[in-house]
């Protein structure tokens, strides 16, 4: 389908984001696939829009992981759902990527804004 | 617990894949749903529900492809896919009953026949011996060298005498036994007296060998150290068990062993029967008569020695090379020219003889070749399903199924066929098996010339681990073999070809799949010729061999065997004997009976010097080596051995009278060139005939006394009453089957003498079947194994025959609309057979004129590259191709253009 030009530019997920994206937006409350997509892209005004090809494998993973864990309940509109919920280990290792990625972050902004 | 909740969630993922599966599409739905939704708002205006969905498929993309990915994820990747894909091919298999079973029979063959013989090689060839650490031991023979008309002789036995010099003096070794195999009478303790073999040796052989007694102890110094001692028996597991019902108080009772009071001191483990593979019992050499170990050219023991730690082998076979010179020197030849020596090899590399040896390594190559050929048939199948697979492949390509996966599934189809093949194969390996252990050593051990080490025998081929690991192993290569060339083939089409509706005449691809399989035909045809080749020749010698005439007539006659018992002087021999034969005689059917001290095709019998005694002395090393024999009178006529001149002997040779000989016709012509041998003065090296002059007296048709296969030796006889020997051999003529005489014979046998041990009871005939038993067996082996790789061979130019007209069905067509006629078509068809099975056969006959050449040592009389048998195997190739090509030829003869060309 044709996009609209007034789409704002999209940006891939850097590489290994998108794990530390879904466990903050998991932090709020369980949620589902669908609406772990829709967050994440309503949170970066349409620049990363999380494709769904990589956001079920990277759930998998997470499960995989034991950092989510999931299980089935109701969505508001009355239909069968699987919810994700993050476990403590996912909150432990969510913040050793966050300081990981602040450490990456500020080095980037050292070069690009020489002192 | 991270680890925890991992653990689980992966636990549910592997037991559970069916409801995870359900889990993710359920998922995945309730998302493109919601996505769904969200279009048709974004949209701003209603779409109709199936086009927002589609919009949400759109925007999702390949379902199939996410699914694949999550699962990958989740680590079901490897288990799951190899479920589905064993899933998928047992579907496929259900779906192509014969193919499935046309392509698990093959394989069952192939499989199966490298599986049995590759038993008998691991038996013979392979398992260790069952010694302790049997790599250190080393066997050590004497040697002579070449000298006068006679040839080299290696791997000779000792001498008591002679070893004793040799264990003083040597260095290399930890320990040494010496030992013997010979045949006694078995008495007292109850039971029947039994003829067995036992061996006779030291108190080294057992801690060598690293057999310890199963029961009670090994010779103690003063029964095996010294002479005179008290004599001692260790009992084989089998005599145990057979004679004395395994009966643990036997120790210390007495047995008698020719007539000898022998104290049982020991019963050896389960299954050893001795160095030389049927032994019954052991005594000490020591405790035997005086001539046994005293005399130095009393040559009977074979040596086996254990290496000393830190000693090569190498080193020790220096050593041994050294000793040699001095055990020369303390027992010089007559021939002071002529020195003995001494030499060792492991004890393992004398276990087979070489023509067994090789003949089995032939047969493994050979079987190794229907396995190919059978791989190629197989792989052919393939290819042709994969044909009419094209499309669903292309299509399974088209949606996303990577081509590795694809590759695997398709391997997984095909590893399943060959393990069912495996698994279909074990009955074949295992009658296969038996069938090679009944070969048994009782009908080769007769033949000196295939004695390697007597305790390797075909008795112990088996199925055993080994060989079904080998079997296995073999299956699973086999599957990739077969397997991986169709594989990678099927799944590169050009997909638009493949997609496209009416697939009729192949291009691009099509064209080189036809290729791989014309390919894999030419190639069977020539791994058939070599086997034919192969076969044929072994055939064409085996007809020659049966054809040859012995020398006598085998039919109707029994062969027993007679030892004198003990207490009969060598001067009341003859009389003793000649009592035996007026009763055999007298036995109703009986046309004829003679005595004789060995049978023809015996494999040798004894050899010694000849010289004449009209003309001065020769050197020692000049005179002809000759085989000698005894016989009464009527031996000749009994064996239908033709008189040529002269007379056969007569109740006038006996002891007292001139000394007479009889020579066979080879002896006549080489002793006697351009002469006439009867009246000729001789004397020969045994039998009392030496220091005497004997006299010729006639001349005998030639006997072959070692093998078929070996040319007649010189052969001397001696009058038994001249040289009577306590051992004979006793031959009943008879006009009806000689069986039959068996009983009355043994009867008339004990009425007169009851302590007479007869044994050995076989027809003549037998006896000739056993001398070329393994040769038959070998060469009907190869014969079915070439049978079965022309058989699959002509089912392969089959298959491709009928593909390629089912492929070319609308060109023929418009042939046939052009004018071709009925003829053309044949000959269009089976000319593309031809085609494949010239360049096979030209292939096929350059590899079999190599291939043949390992061969010559088991050819009797037959050039490896013999022209008829060549020309045969071409010609029987040619029938199989158009065989295998006419009926695919008519079929395409009967294609009806307007049909062929809707």
């Amino acid at each position: 389908m044709p996009r609209p030009p007034s789409d704002p530019p999209r940006s891939d997920l850097l590489k290994g984001t998108l794990d530390m994206l879904i466990l903050q937006t998991l932090t709020l409350q369980s949620l589902h696939g669908y609406a772990i997509a829709q967050h994440i892209a309503r949170l970066s005004d349409g620049v990363f829009t999380v494709e769904q090809g990589s956001l079920y494998p990277a759930l998998e993973r997470l499960q995989s992981k034991g950092w989510v864990t999931s299980r089935w309940g109701q969505s508001p509109t009355g239909r069968r759902a699987r919810y994700y919920t993050i476990t403590a280990a996912g909150r432990r290792q969510l913040g050793q990527e966050v300081s990981n990625f602040e450490r990456v972050l500020q080095a980037i902004q050292h070069i690009m804004k020489p002192a | 617990m991270s680890l925890l909740d991992s653990l689980r969630h992966r636990l549910r993922v592997l037991l559970r894949p069916g409801s995870y599966d359900r889990e993710l599409e359920d998922e995945i739905r309730f998302h493109l749903s919601l996505d769904a939704m969200q279009h048709a708002q974004a949209a701003r205006h209603e779409l109709p529900g199936d086009e927002a969905a589609l919009a949400a498929r759109r925007h999702f993309g390949n379902v199939t492809i996410h699914k694949e990915d999550v699962r990958r994820a989740a680590g079901l990747g490897f288990v799951e896919m190899a479920r589905q894909d064993l899933r998928f091919a047992l579907r496929t298999f259900r779906r192509n009953p014969g193919f499935t079973a046309v392509a698990i029979l093959t394989l069952a063959l192939g499989i199966g026949a490298n599986t049995a013989i590759f038993s008998a090689v691991n038996a013979l060839l392979l398992r260790p011996l069952p010694y302790r650490d049997p790599a250190r031991l080393l066997k050590v023979t004497l040697t002579v060298p070449a000298h006068g008309g006679n040839p080299a002789r290696h791997g000779m036995v000792w001498s008591y005498p002679k070893f004793t010099v040799f264990r003083d003096a040597q260095t290399v070794f930890q320990d040494l036994t010496l030992s013997t195999d010979y045949q006694a009478t078995l008495t007292g303790s109850g039971a029947d007296a039994e003829r067995a073999t036992g061996e006779v040796t030291d108190a080294r052989y057992f801690p060598l060998l690293g057999v310890h007694p199963a029961l009670g102890r090994n010779f103690t110094a003063s029964e095996a150290g010294q002479p005179g001692g008290p004599r001692a028996v260790i009992l084989s597991h089998a005599l145990w068990s057979r004679r004395f019902n395994a009966n643990p108080a036997v120790l210390g009772t007495a047995l008698d062993i020719d007539g000898d009071p022998y104290t049982i001191v020991g019963v050896a483990p389960a299954g050893f029967a001795g160095l030389s593979g049927h032994a019954d019992y052991w005594v000490p050499i020591l405790s035997q008569s005086r001539d046994l170990y005293t005399e130095a050219w009393n040559h009977s023991f074979t040596l086996i020695a254990r290496l000393r730690a830190g000693v090569s082998p190498a080193q020790a076979t220096a050593q041994v090379r050294q000793l040699g010179t001095r055990v020369d020197a303390a027992y010089p030849e007559r021939d002071a020219a002529l020195h003995w020596g001494a030499e060792a090899q492991q004890l393992d590399a004398t276990r087979l003889a070489p023509v067994i040896r090789k003949s089995l390594l032939v047969l493994l190559g050979a079987v190794g070749l229907v396995l190919l050929i059978a791989c190629a048939n197989v792989a052919n199948l393939f290819l042709v399903r994969a044909g009419g697979r094209r499309r669903e492949i292309a299509v399974r390509l088209a949606v996303g199924a990577g081509r590795t996966r694809l590759v695997r599934q398709l391997l997984t189809e095909s590893i399943l066929l060959a393990l069912a093949g495996g698994v279909a194969s074990i009955a074949l390996a295992w009658w296969g098996t038996h069938a090679l252990a009944a070969l048994g050593p009782s009908s080769l051990s007769r033949m000196q010339r295939f004695s390697g080490l007597g305790a390797v025998t075909f008795a112990s081929i088996r199925l055993d681990v080994t060989t079904l690991v080998f079997a296995g192993l073999l299956a699973l290569v086999t599957g990739v073999v077969f397997g991986l060339v169709p594989a990678l083939q099927s799944t590169h089409p050009s997909l638009t070809d493949a997609l496209k509706e009416g697939d009729a005449i192949p291009r691009g691809r099509g064209i080189h799949a036809f290729t791989a399989r014309n390919l894999l035909a030419v190639a069977e045809i020539a791994l058939a010729i070599v086997l034919l080749a192969g076969s044929g020749l072994m055939l064409r010698s085996l007809g020659k061999l049966l054809r040859v005439q012995p020398g006598f007539d085998a039919s109707h006659l029994l062969t027993l065997r007679l030892n004198a018992p003990n207490g009969f002087g060598r001067d009341s021999l003859p009389q003793f004997y000649q009592q035996i034969l007026d009763r055999i005689a007298a036995i109703p059917g009986v046309t004829g009976v003679a005595l004789g001290d060995c049978p023809p095709l015996n494999g040798g019998c004894n050899g010694t010097d000849l010289v004449r005694r009209d003309r001065p002395a020769p050197a020692p090393d000049g005179m002809p080596l000759v085989g000698v024999h005894w016989m009464t009178p009527a031996w000749p006529a009994v064996l239908r051995v033709p008189l040529e001149r002269g007379r056969l002997f007569d109740s006038g040779d006996r002891v007292g009278a001139r000394k007479s000989v009889l020579v066979s016709e080879t002896a006549a012509h080489t002793i006697w060139p351009g002469e006439d041998p009867i009246g000729r003065p001789v004397s020969v090296g045994q039998g009392g005939f030496w220091d005497d002059t004997a006299y010729v007296v006639g001349v005998v048709g030639d006997v072959r006394f070692f093998t078929l296969d070996s040319l007649p030796s010189a052969d001397v006889y001696l009058p038994y009453a001249q040289s009577p020997s306590g051992r004979m051999m006793l031959f009943v003529r008879t006009p009806g089957s000689p069986l039959t005489l068996a009983a009355p014979v043994r009867r008339a046998l004990h009425e007169l003498a009851p302590e007479l041990p007869v044994y050995d009871v076989a027809t003549m005939e037998s006896r000739v079947a056993d001398a070329t038993a393994y040769t038959r067996f070998s060469t009907v082996l190869l014969a079915l194994f070439a049978a079965v790789a022309l058989a699959l061979a002509t089912i392969g130019v089959y298959g491709v025959i009928s593909y390629v007209v089912a492929q070319r069905t609308r060109e023929i067509g418009i042939r046939v609309a052009l004018g071709a006629t009925r003829r053309d078509v044949v000959a269009l068809v089976v000319g593309q057979g031809v085609s494949i099975a010239a360049a096979g056969a030209v292939l096929g006959i350059a590899a079999a004129l190599v291939a043949t050449r390992v061969l010559r040592s088991l050819l009797y009389d037959v050039a490896p590259s013999d022209p008829w048998t060549f020309s045969g195997v071409v010609g029987v190739l040619a029938l199989a191709v158009i065989f295998a090509s006419w009926i695919p030829a008519h079929r395409a003869a009967s294609i009806h253009p307007t049909e062929a060309l809707k």
